[in-house]
């Protein structure tokens, strides 16, 4: 490009139409590698945290593995780093960064209600107080988790305009919340002739399971999709 | 009646440049020089008028040991962006059959 300043009318807005147009790809493109990588971990915690749950059961701490998830905001931003180090930057865009942003505040509430509900359970276990006991409740915070994690993948499509994965992200999480309250996930283990052994600690594997697929279809997939975009 | 163009942003590179810049907050010399296909030495002379006009400012830093060339748009220049768009649309609306 040149400079020209003799341009009519229609070729400077076609000038703007086109790098405006580059610009949306080019952020569309970096935001679809990030949400691809932090897909692929969120998939991988949630095949190695169940591994750890059951080579650890057999000692008596079957949901310890769960502390993994701890480490996942830090080996997602590793990876990206890793893998981005060489390339040219994105530019920091509004799109990318509202995305980004609504993925933090899901890692801060989803870890931090983790880390609460936790405590709160610990205390209702050892309290010898008895009026407590009965009036208290233990959190289940899984569903909680799913609805948050839902929220986040519809705001995702909200921002980069995709119906699809609002939808998805609605459907998904209420319905992995709901069959998380009803235990469907235990039921459907019994039904099928699980060991009572994992039917027992069906909440150190099931949970992973639920965040794998909300992973897949509303991070990887949606990452993979911005990032082939042509 | 036609309202006047702003000459320093009727010229075909820095037109593209704050058109780059408008839609994203900052970016990186090389990235902009790749988006618009300028040379760079094109590219340094018109960032340079569009940073002496204060419509974007320019920050050096590094990248690892790397040097690194960040642009951003000012209010300034948003507001001289918009200002051309009002005008170019009476230019536009005189054109239409």
């Amino acid at each position: 490009m040149e400079e020209n300043n003799n341009m009519t009318a229609e070729r400077s807005l076609a000038i703007i139409t086109e790098q405006i147009e580059r610009s949306r790809r080019a952020v569309s493109k970096s935001t679809g590698q990030s949400l691809y990588i932090s897909g692929l971990c969120t998939m991988a915690m949630a095949v190695i945290v169940p591994i750890v749950n059951l080579l650890i059961l057999p000692d008596g701490y079957a949901t310890l593995g769960h502390l993994l998830w701890f480490t996942l905001p830090f080996i997602i931003v590793f990876t990206i780093r890793t893998i981005y180090k060489n390339r040219e930057h994105a530019p920091v865009s509004l799109v990318g960064t509202l995305v980004g942003k609504t993925w933090q505040t899901f890692g801060v509430f989803g870890l931090g209600f983790f880390v609460l509900a936790n405590v709160w359970n610990y205390i209702l276990y050892h309290s010898t107080d008895n009026t407590m006991a009965i009036i208290a409740h233990q959190a289940n915070f899984t569903p909680i988790i799913y609805l948050l994690m839902g929220m986040a993948v519809a705001i995702t499509g909200h921002i980069l305009n995709s119906r699809w994965l609002v939808w998805f992200g609605i459907v998904a999480s209420l319905v992995i919340a709901v069959c998380d309250f009803a235990c469907v996930g235990t039921m459907l283990l019994s039904r099928f002739g699980a060991p009572l052994s994992i039917i027992a600690h069906s909440n150190s594997i099931l949970p992973c399971v639920s965040v794998f697929v909300l992973a897949l279809f509303g991070l990887m997939l949606p990452g993979l999709m911005l990032k082939n975009q042509k | 009646m036609f309202k006047p163009l702003d000459p320093l942003l009727h010229s075909e590179l820095r037109l593209a440049i704050m058109s780059l810049l408008i839609s994203d907050l900052e970016a990186e010399f090389p990235y902009i020089k790749e988006q618009t296909g300028a040379t760079a030495g094109n590219l340094s002379v018109q960032v340079d008028k569009l940073a002496a006009a204060e419509y974007i400012e320019v920050v050096k830093t590094f990248k690892g040991k790397r040097p690194c060339t960040i642009c951003r748009i000012t209010l300034k220049g948003q507001q001289a962006f918009e200002a051309y768009i009002e005008a170019l649309k009476s230019y536009l609306q005189v054109s239409k059959p």
